[in-house]
């Protein structure tokens, strides 16, 4: 039992966030996305993705880069490879605690 | 721990969130059902015998940069960009171009050894469906119905009369009996698979330009 407690303990909070799980989640399983794709997907604001994203892109887990399609412009979002570590070690993690 | 899982399988399914991936895949089946029915219906050495490469590539082609086209005039701008991960594009079009190259190849070999295809072509269309269910049908409801039609109409031709398949392909290219039988079949299957597809993917395609918008451009 204290071994499982200090297993939830040691799950990676930045992405144990519900919001910020469904990010990392959606983009581990793509190469990238645009920010409207995850808004359509996980059916946040667009100020509460935003700050989600930034909490990610400060922990090193999303590199986010401002391009143009046309004339409109667009941003760009995909997972660091510390991001894919850290979600593979989250989800590990996990399934030993449950 | 399955929440985590089905948000892994969303990037998956949005890639026919429009309906794109049945529309690609009834081109495909109505495009080959065309060239058969050509092919069986004229002489052993017209044109139509000898363009089916052509015809495979020139296929490919339309439904990749018109699939293209679709996705950046439409549903980019509605619901955003996806780069699927290049492992699984390269899977996907392997298993795209084998499948559709598995319907000539199956033809000829068929045609050659004169195999009964009744029973194999009926377990194809079952499989069919079963990848359909599991791929396209699983995240929406009424899809199922597009299931089960097309497990019927697998069933259906399983049990048609030989005459009957025969006489869909029944002309000088397909003489042999065995061999009409299979081009029938085939080209039944073909018919009635890219139909189904095409009504499916368009249902899907006017729901999703009736049920989303683009956002105002500040929003992106």
């Amino acid at each position: 039992m204290n071994q499982r407690i200090r297993t939830i303990a040691d799950l990676d909070r930045v992405i144990h966030e519900p919001g910020r799980l469904m990010i990392v989640a959606l983009l581990f399983a793509v190469d990238g996305s645009d920010f409207l794709y995850l808004q359509h997907e996980t059916g946040m604001n667009k100020g509460t993705l935003s700050s989600h994203l930034s909490r990610l892109e400060e922990a090193g887990y999303v590199e986010v880069s401002k391009t143009y399609r046309g004339k409109v412009p667009q941003t760009l979002l995909c997972l660091t490879s510390a991001g894919r570590k850290a979600f593979e070690q989250y989800r590990r993690k996990l399934k030993e605690a449950l | 721990m399955d929440q985590v899982g089905s948000l892994l399988d969303r990037p998956r399914f949005y890639y026919n969130i429009d309906g794109m991936a049945e529309l690609g895949g009834s081109v495909t089946c109505l495009g080959y059902a065309l060239l058969l029915w050509l092919q069986t219906h004229s002489s052993a050495n017209s044109v139509w015998h000898r363009i089916s490469i052509f015809a495979f590539v020139g296929l490919m082609l339309v439904i990749h940069y018109g699939t293209k086209a679709i996705k950046t005039h439409i549903t980019y701008p509605r619901t955003g960009f996806v780069e699927y991960r290049k492992r699984y594009r390269r899977l996907t079009t392997i298993i795209a171009g084998a499948l559709a190259a598995l319907v000539p190849v199956g033809l000829v070999i068929g045609s050659r050894r004169h195999w009964d295809i009744t029973t194999p072509a009926s377990l194809m269309g079952l499989v069919f469906a079963a990848a359909y269910a599991y791929q396209i049908a699983r995240p929406v409801r009424w899809k199922w119905v597009v299931v089960w039609a097309m497990t019927l109409g697998s069933l259906v031709i399983a049990f048609l009369p030989a005459d009957v398949l025969g006489a869909l392909a029944n002309d000088s290219s397909a003489a042999h009996p065995v061999r009409a039988k299979l081009a029938g079949t085939i080209l039944l299957y073909l018919t009635i698979y890219g139909t189904i597809l095409l009504i499916s993917g368009g249902i899907s395609l006017w729901l999703y330009v009736r049920h989303t918008q683009a956002p105002a451009r500040e929003d992106q």
